[in-house]
């Protein structure tokens, strides 16, 4: 029975229910936008990492480089995508 | 035909291993679909018009639910991966069973979500705002969906033909799919919900 349980994925599961509640702290603990916007960055990106290694083992094949940097380019894209037109749509540029 | 003994048997073919790119590449497309669709939601979030505001109609305690159960069911997932890699065949089909029921359970609350928006007088017409969230929780809910009905079909051919190349190599895809579909909940749960209760 406990082989079924990798110590690695139980750690994961810990690590991204903890994470949550983290995230969770921005709604009832009282703190500024800006260190409650820093806070949900840092806990989503540890999240989707959390995901992506532990879970998906992204790199544990031999295309394990071709993996990463597509995935990052396809991140790369989106935040160019999202960063962008808030830049020319919302907060000005001037 | 390259066989390396040292991979999972998902990884055996060079047929596989290029299915497993492919999806990699696949998910690649998806994070820029989401993107487009967070870009959307994030500039016109604050067009409510007539309409309620995020804080307004957001909820925290069913969103929690939902969000325990998709982390929950990729957790899950994670297990029958790694139970199918040991040929552990009932524990496999018994992790993904777990992983099918919670997905349910996700949509379950996802549609009792939008049920009672609707009755609060906040639809898809509404508002700006209310147009880009449905759009963006339901093509989540939507990917959700078919992903019920594609673990069901796995989980057929793995109960008929057992593990083998083919159907360890479906599998192994489809929780790469399920985990995908838990990092864009993450996001949606960060920077929409709690976001959207803060602001």
């Amino acid at each position: 029975m406990k082989e079924l349980f990798p110590k690695q994925h139980v750690m994961g599961f810990g690590f991204s229910l903890l994470l949550t509640i983290v995230a969770l702290s921005v709604v009832t603990l009282d703190m500024s936008y800006n260190i409650a916007f820093t806070i949900l960055l840092v806990t989503a990106l540890a999240q989707a990492t959390v995901q992506l290694v532990l879970f998906m083992h992204i790199g544990e094949s031999e295309d394990k480089k071709t993996l990463y940097t597509s995935i990052l380019y396809a991140v790369f894209v989106g935040v160019i995508t999202i960063i962008g037109s808030l830049l020319t749509m919302i907060w000005g540029y001037q | 035909m390259k066989i390396d003994s040292s991979l999972p048997l998902e990884y055996s073919t060079e047929e596989n291993r290029l299915k497993i790119f492919g999806f990699w590449i696949f998910l690649g497309a998806e994070i820029m679909l989401f993107a487009t669709l967070f870009t959307v939601y994030f500039v016109l979030a604050n067009r409510t018009g007539n309409g309620p505001t995020g804080s307004e109609i957001f909820e925290l305690t069913p969103v929690l639910f939902e969000t325990f159960l998709l982390l929950t069911s990729s957790f899950t997932i994670g297990l029958g991966i790694h139970a199918m890699r040991l040929g552990n065949k009932k524990a496999m089909m018994t992790f993904f069973i777990t992983t099918l029921v919670l997905g349910l359970g996700f949509l379950g609350i996802e549609i009792f979500e939008f049920i009672t928006y609707v009755h609060e007088g906040a639809t898809i017409t509404t508002s700006a705002f209310l147009s880009a969230l449905m759009t963006l929780l339901g093509t989540h809910g939507a990917h959700v969906t078919f992903g019920l009905f594609w673990g069901i079909a796995i989980l057929i051919q793995v109960a008929k033909r057992g593990l083998n190349a083919q159907t360890t190599n479906k599998a192994f895809i489809f929780s790469l799919y399920w985990h995908f579909l838990d990092v864009v909940w993450i996001f949606i749960f960060s920077f929409v919900y709690l976001k959207g209760l803060i602001s």
